[in-house]
């Protein structure tokens, strides 16, 4: 198969031409050799004729008057031509001197239709014979009186006699001719392809030309230029669709392009923080002889940082594998209210602290099956959204929804900024509050990381706003088959 | 000399307000933009550090107000940030330096001390008063060639009165630019660093440097 659409196109156009130009030749060739053939016969005939006018008949005799005949082509050296007169008993009446003692083949046919052959002459050329039957005329009575009278004295009627005659000639020329014939046909038919070859060859360049500007267009495209499009204008009706396409793909490219690399940016951005908090705590540290408190106060710091920046590095390993789906999940039977209740218990001190209600309301017999630490994961990190932007005095809230899908909602008052930005709080490295948050465990990547757990489950993650109340509602797959609240659970000891 | 120290992270705050404490700043912080500005209106900072990434309010517009309000305060601006676009929209808010996270501490003084040089037009390290010189960039004091040990505070009160040199400069203002809210000092306490300050200074057998006017303050030098 050809790999170029170029030398394919261009091969099926010159076979076809080909194809087309033997056709052709064949045809006219036929044509011709047909009416030249026929043209030689023709006048082999006429001649023929002319003999056969040549033959009298006198009472029972034959007269065959060859002077009469006048004609030099029969004794000519060069290229002669020959006859023979065959009587009605086989006898030869006469021969062309060029014949000499050779004879012709008996060709039999009439005036109206003569009969034709190719043959090898006597000199051994090949040659074209004719040959046809004629009845001689009758000799006149009134001319020869006295002969005649003799003849019908003789009491036999006069008998029309039959004679055959046959001449040939060489039809070297002729050959020759259909030589000629072939060779320009077969000259002219090689030149026409040749010449199909060069038009086709700038045709199919000329047409794929949009094919090569667009190849061209696309090579320029790099990674760092993905806003770049490629041309409509210009293009052939048969490549809208294509470069439609690509212009599609390509900004969805350099969508995910921008998304990776704000995203790089931000961890950067994210990791600096601690990095100079970490780096000026120590530098000021070791800037002086301190005591030892001074420097256990310095080193408790650190550690504080140490431990929200690794905190931040396993976020950003586990959404990498999520997004990567390198995660390895172990469904198993999980009773939600118990898991709620433990992951909880991170943040129970710090909320009613801060006088956060708590209130779980999920049954305790309901149980889901999922992978228990993913679902912890999501678990935790929504709790801890929470806990970190319910208002102080607030309320947090778990509890069941969803009748056909099994669904949980968490939900928090304290939302305090527009609705819209409900819709940036998958998004990594988002925060309601722009800051870091004072004691900043919270990076802005539990929610992205809920969303893509709960992916990664076959469920989903969503946000909403309701005054100023923020739900996230996780969703498991499937209905009441893996989510359920299930008979068995119930005599299991909690 | 006083600073206001606008960061939100915590132990980045907390480190850098402790190492320009040590270093003699009077350093007043605050981890929001809202009462960053409050305070940077309310008192002639001698720079201020800030954050551009803030609850509340961030950083560049906070700058913007107070540049539109026509405070000359020198800042210099602290951040993560570190794309030329950031460093040009915050020089171009009205910003006097960049410094982008992390950074390391002895920069951070170094450019902090020269806009507190330039506050004062003063471009050198080194300021002379008489036979008194000072050098501010290793904060070491010399009379007659011979050098005067200060502790930080007596030393931020001569470096106070020496940018000011042959000025009049009262209880309060000394006050408002060696002390921050973090000390519970009184006004009375300048009177007792003059006396410390006095004492390490002065050299019998010259002309009293620093000279108490009455009713009004205090003027280190001549009057020019």
């Amino acid at each position: 198969m050809m790999r170029s659409l170029r030398a394919r196109l261009l091969a099926g156009m010159v076979a076809g031409m080909v194809g087309l130009l033997i056709l052709f030749g064949v045809a006219v060739y036929a044509a011709v050799h047909r009416s030249l053939v026929d043209g030689f016969n023709a006048s082999l005939a006429v001649t023929a004729k002319a003999v056969a006018g040549q033959i009298e008949q006198k009472g029972q005799k034959l007269k065959f008057e060859y002077d009469d005949l006048k004609m030099p082509e029969f004794e000519r050296k060069d290229n002669p031509e020959y006859f023979e007169i065959w009587q009605d008993d086989g006898k030869v009446l006469a021969r062309s001197p060029s014949l000499g003692t050779a004879d012709l083949p008996r060709l039999s046919g009439s005036v109206a239709a003569p009969g034709f052959q190719a043959l090898t002459l006597p000199n051994g050329r090949p040659g074209r014979a004719a040959g046809l039957e004629s009845t001689p005329r009758m000799e006149d009575q009134d001319e020869d009186a006295g002969e005649s009278r003799g003849d019908r004295a003789s009491g036999l009627p006069a008998k029309a006699q039959r004679v055959l005659v046959v001449t040939a000639r060489e039809s070297g020329e002729l050959e020759s001719q259909l030589l000629r014939l072939r060779w320009i046909l077969l000259g002219g038919s090689g030149g026409a392809i040749l010449l199909s070859l060069l038009v086709a060859a700038a045709v199919v360049r000329r047409g794929l030309r949009p094919m090569n500007s667009l190849a061209a267009q696309i090579a320029d495209i790099r990674a760092d230029h993905l806003q770049a499009r490629v041309a409509r204008q210009g293009m052939p009706a048969e490549m809208t669709g294509v470069v439609r396409r690509l212009n599609d793909l390509l900004e969805r490219l350099q969508a995910a392009f921008e998304r990776e690399r704000s995203f790089t940016a931000d961890v950067a951005h994210e990791l600096r923080t601690p990095l100079a908090g970490l780096r000026s705590t120590l530098e000021v540290a070791m800037s002086r002889d301190r005591s030892a408190g001074e420097y256990q106060e310095a080193l408790g710091d650190c550690l504080a940082v140490g431990k929200r920046m690794q905190s931040m590095v396993d976020n950003l390993l586990m959404l990498a594998r999520l997004d990567a789906g390198q995660v390895k999940l172990n469904p198993q039977p999980v009773r939600l209210a118990e898991l709620v209740d433990s992951c909880w218990r991170y943040f129970s001190d710090k909320a009613s602290a801060r006088r956060i209600v708590f209130e779980n309301a999920l049954p305790p017999n309901l149980t889901c099956t999922a992978d228990r630490e993913m679902l912890s994961l999501v678990v935790s990190n929504v709790l801890a959204n929470a806990a970190e932007y319910a208002n102080d005095g607030g309320r947090i809230r778990v509890s069941p929804s969803g009748s056909d899908r099994p669904e949980l909602t968490f939900s928090n008052t304290g939302w305090r900024i527009g609705q819209e930005e409900v819709a940036h709080v998958f998004d990594r490295f988002w925060r309601a509050d722009p800051s870091r948050g004072g004691q900043g465990v919270h990076c802005g990547l539990g929610l992205a990381l809920v969303q893509r757990a709960m992916n990664a489950m076959g469920g989903r993650a969503a946000a909403s706003v309701q005054g100023d109340v923020f739900s996230v509602a996780v969703t498991f797959p499937g209905s009441g088959r893996v989510c359920a609240e299930g008979q068995s659970a119930t005599n299991e000891p909690r | 000399m006083r600073l206001l120290l606008i960061e939100d992270y915590h132990p980045l705050q907390k480190a850098l307000a402790k190492g320009l404490r040590e270093a003699g700043f009077a350093v007043d912080v605050t981890g929001d933009g809202e009462e960053g500005l409050w305070y940077a209106r309310g008192n002639d900072y001698d720079a201020i550090i800030l954050d551009l990434m803030l609850p509340k309010m961030d950083g560049l517009t906070l700058l913007k107000k107070l540049r539109a309000e026509g405070r000359q305060t020198h800042v210099l601006i602290l951040t993560a940030k570190d794309t030329l676009n950031d460093r040009v929209t915050g020089l171009n808010a009205g910003g006097d330096d960049y410094v982008v996270k992390p950074f390391a501490f002895e920069e951070l003084l170094a450019r902090v001390r020269s806009l507190v040089r330039r506050k004062y037009q003063d471009k050198s390290p080194s300021i002379r008063i008489g036979d008194l010189r000072i050098e501010t960039a290793d904060q070491r004091v010399w009379r007659d060639r011979e050098e005067v040990h200060l502790t930080p505070r007596e030393y931020e009160l001569l470096e106070y009165l020496a940018h000011r040199a042959g000025q009049v400069v009262s209880r309060t203002e000394i006050w408002e630019h060696v002390y921050d809210f973090h000390s519970d000092a009184s006004s009375n306490v300048v009177d007792v660093y003059v006396g410390y300050l006095r004492r390490k200074i002065e050299r019998e057998a010259k002309p009293p440097l620093l000279q108490t006017v009455r009713g009004r303050g205090y003027r280190l030098g001549d009057t020019p």
